[in-house]
């Protein structure tokens, strides 16, 4: 079920950058995808991935507004009339009214008809088009697969570095296609193999959506152990996009919570949150994101910010949890049983119920810690009806297994039956420098990662070079100009020019 | 060699569920059959197998998961499990459900429990295909579940009176590990919890029946003990002096001026 709720998510990270680049009043479809045709031909001549990238940013936009007939007709105009990669393009797509796509042969090839067949990556980015245009109609789910398996083929016979970025989308695709079909897990031989030649190809980004696909495939099936092995036998690229990290860091997150790994899967979320597209852009992966999110942050014994659920985006998803991060501030076990039971539904259809099970003992030490702090000695006959514990002797062992856990400061005197308790603990030595140490890491960390991702154009330095050395000229005729006419002052700093 | 199968397969049967059962024979059929397995195949199942001889190979499999329990026998039963594994998971759309999968799954449950394999156990229990709220009206998956969480809340006393109610035969057999982990755990709580308790207070928390066996595992803990006025008083670790992490700050304040270093 959290593949429904994925699904809007998975396909909205690729919208991100998307306000920016789409112009106001867009083009028409058939004059970007020729225009977005000339962009691939111009990454493949000058082997500068970056085009390719800006055709790719405008997918979903353009996937949108797709149909037969604009791809019919942009790819009748990019391909000359004769070209057999035409005639197999336009046989891909479902059948549609021949008269019309021969009247559009017939009209437009001679206004603007290339000189010979355009690169095969252009060919590989109608592929995915078309896959996705048959994606929109249930009946022709098996097509796309068949496509998608063609295209997959053709990927791996073309072996061209200029092909991966868009080989990584195409990847997508398959797995769309897939999915809808119902066999997820049949793809994942696929996956697997073109991993691993991905690997070997230093393919970055094949190898990044990849691993995200198996990944999701294993989740999917609650596979944690082969997910986890997944995670520790592969190296995820350090140079993927944004978007493939994200979602990387989700499931990552998700493996650690279901281990008990909290704080590390703290970390992922965290980063998965700050990695994401804006949250009104992609609204499902956020939402996703930030359920796990609110429960791991219980789970280690912190409340969620209240603001967080006044977000907008957020607040109708996560009225559920909501409800359960109050029960379990309050500390109260009967509220926390009655939240779960209403909502369990949700939480089921998350993936996340067992994790909000798993709160039911932050719950019981929330509630101790509360009366720690109010009371200076408590009878546990007195902790047992507050918390609603079912017995005395079961608050006995709850309490000392707390002070154990340093949860609380205290003693039992099991003489006299109360618990005694002590001053909290002041927040002061190693601890605090540790806290601090690790914000300053990271501060410096995406200091040099920025540093890192910024482009320079190529070549813009040979003219800063000239510059300088216009520069260092100038000097040098100054200098001399100085030598010359001003001998009276001693200068020996400037003699050495 | 196939045909060897039925006839050993139906001695096992017999063997097993005779009263009281013989373990030894078998123990000895078990490893005649595990031969026929790989000679025919079927102890890696493989897509192509015939799905009657699969069921027969689970069958056997499972008594030996079983028959491991009942020796005590925790590493076998371990690698019967993981054998199991493919037939419920990859096999269970070819093969009929066997009555005895949750019976093992949840023996292999309270096995990681008791293992103290927390992380493990609760990747196991998200793997089961039943959905979350099933989980509680398995008994067999329920028990398991039920002590994890008492364990984790600390209620020890329901665990304690929970080692009775096991749903199967075999669960019991774990129980005596249970308990020593159960102990364990208590006493590490009182010793943080209680500066001293009375004997005999110490006795019905550890659920000691006789004080000898509380002396006994308070020497193993190395509990001072006062014999005439009956308490045990528990040394304290917690004034330990705290020392300033010197080598810890130096590296960090050294790599700190790199960075520095490198951003001017």
């Amino acid at each position: 079920m959290a593949d429904v709720e994925m699904k809007p998510a998975d396909e909205k990270v690729e919208e991100k950058q998307e306000g920016k680049e789409v112009p106001t009043s867009p083009p028409s479809p058939v004059a970007e995808i020729k225009s977005n045709i000339t962009l691939i031909d111009r990454a493949v001549s000058t082997l500068e991935p970056r085009f390719t990238h800006r055709v790719l940013r405008t997918l979903t936009a353009l996937r949108k507004r797709l149909n037969e007939q604009i791809l019919r007709e942009s790819i009748s105009e990019v391909y000359p009339p004769d070209s057999s990669v035409k005639s197999s393009l336009l046989s891909l797509l479902p059948d549609a009214d021949i008269s019309e796509t021969m009247d559009i042969d017939s009209t437009v090839p001679p206004a603007a008809k290339p000189p010979s067949d355009p690169v095969p990556e252009a060919e590989i980015y109608f592929r995915l088009l078309i896959i996705h245009h048959l994606l929109t109609s249930p009946s022709n789910y098996g097509k796309a697969q068949d496509l998608a398996n063609s295209t997959v083929q053709k990927m791996q016979a073309l072996n061209r570095r200029s092909l991966d970025p868009i080989a990584a989308k195409v990847w997508f695709a398959v797995e769309r296609t897939y999915e809808l079909a119902g066999e997820l897990s049949d793809a994942r031989p696929l996956y697997l193999a073109a991993q691993r030649t991905a690997s070997l190809r230093h393919d970055d980004e094949t190898q990044a959506a990849l691993i995200n696909r198996l990944l999701r495939s294993y989740l999917h099936y609650s596979l944690y152990d082969q997910a986890d092995k997944l995670v520790s036998k592969t190296t995820f690229p350090a140079s993927a996009p944004n978007p493939q990290y994200a979602r990387y860091h989700y499931y990552l997150g998700r493996i650690k919570a279901v281990q008990l790994n909290y704080t590390e899967a703290h970390t992922h979320l965290q980063q998965a949150i700050r990695r994401a597209p804006a949250p009104k852009v992609a609204p499902g992966f956020y939402q996703a994101v930030h359920k796990l999110f609110v429960v791991v942050e219980l789970l280690m014994g912190d409340i969620p910010e209240r603001s967080l659920f006044r977000h907008p985006v957020l607040e109708k998803a996560l009225s559920g949890y909501f409800d359960i991060v109050k029960a379990v501030r309050t500390g109260s076990l009967s509220n926390f049983q009655h939240t779960l039971s209403k909502h369990a539904a949700v939480f089921e259809a998350d993936k996340t119920y067992s994790l909000i099970v798993r709160l039911r003992q932050n719950v019981i030490k929330t509630g101790i810690r509360r009366l720690s702090l109010s009371y200076s000695r408590i009878s546990l006959r007195d902790i047992c009806v507050k918390l609603h514990l079912d017995s005395e002797e079961d608050a006995e062992y709850i309490v000392g297994k707390a002070i154990r856990d340093g949860v609380i400061e205290g003693r039992i005197v099991h003489e006299k039956g109360w618990m005694e308790c002590g001053g909290q603990k002041t927040g002061d030595g190693p601890e605090v420098g540790e806290m601090f140490a690790r914000r300053i890491g990271y501060c410096l960390e995406l200091h040099n990662e920025s540093v890192k991702a910024m482009r320079y154009p190529l070549n813009a330095h040979r003219k800063e070079l000239a510059d300088a050395e216009g520069a260092r000229e100038r000097e040098k005729e100054l200098a001399k100009e100085i030598q010359e006419g001003d001998l009276d002052d001693d200068d020996s700093g400037l003699g050495d020019f | 060699m196939s045909s060897q199968l039925p006839n050993l397969h139906k001695e096992l049967i017999r063997a097993f569920t005779s009263h009281p059962s013989d373990l030894a024979a078998t123990g000895k059929l078990l490893a005649r059959l595990k031969i026929v397995l790989i000679d025919t195949d079927l102890l890696f199942p493989q897509p192509s197998s015939n799905p009657k001889e699969l069921v027969v190979a689970r069958d056997i499999l499972e008594i030996g998961a079983f028959w491991s329990i009942r020796t005590r026998d925790v590493p076998s039963f371990d690698r019967y499990f993981s054998q199991l594994q493919t037939f419920y998971n990859d096999f269970n759309s070819v093969l009929p459900p066997s009555e005895r999968e949750y019976p093992i799954r949840g023996l292999n449950l309270i096995r990681l429990l008791i293992q103290n394999r927390i992380a493990d156990f609760h990747t196991t229990l998200e793997s089961l295909p039943l959905p979350a709220d099933e989980l509680l009206n398995n008994p067999f998956i329920k028990h398991p579940v039920n002590l994890e969480r008492w364990l984790m809340e600390g209620s020890y006393s329901k665990v304690w009176n929970a080692r009775e109610e096991a749903p199967a035969e075999e669960y019991k057999f774990f129980v005596d590990s249970l308990m020593g982990t159960i102990r364990n755990e208590i006493a590490s709580c009182e010793e943080a919890a209680y500066e001293s308790l009375p004997l005999k207070d110490a006795a019905t928390l550890l659920f000691f029946k006789t004080q000898s066996e509380l002396l006994a595992f308070a020497k193993q803990r190395d509990w001072q003990v006062n014999l005439t006025q009956e308490t045990i008083t528990f040394t304290h670790k917690s004034e330990e002096k705290m020392e300033i992490p010197k080598d810890k700050l130096i590296a960090n304040n050294l790599a700190y001026a790199r960075e520095l270093e490198q951003i001017v």
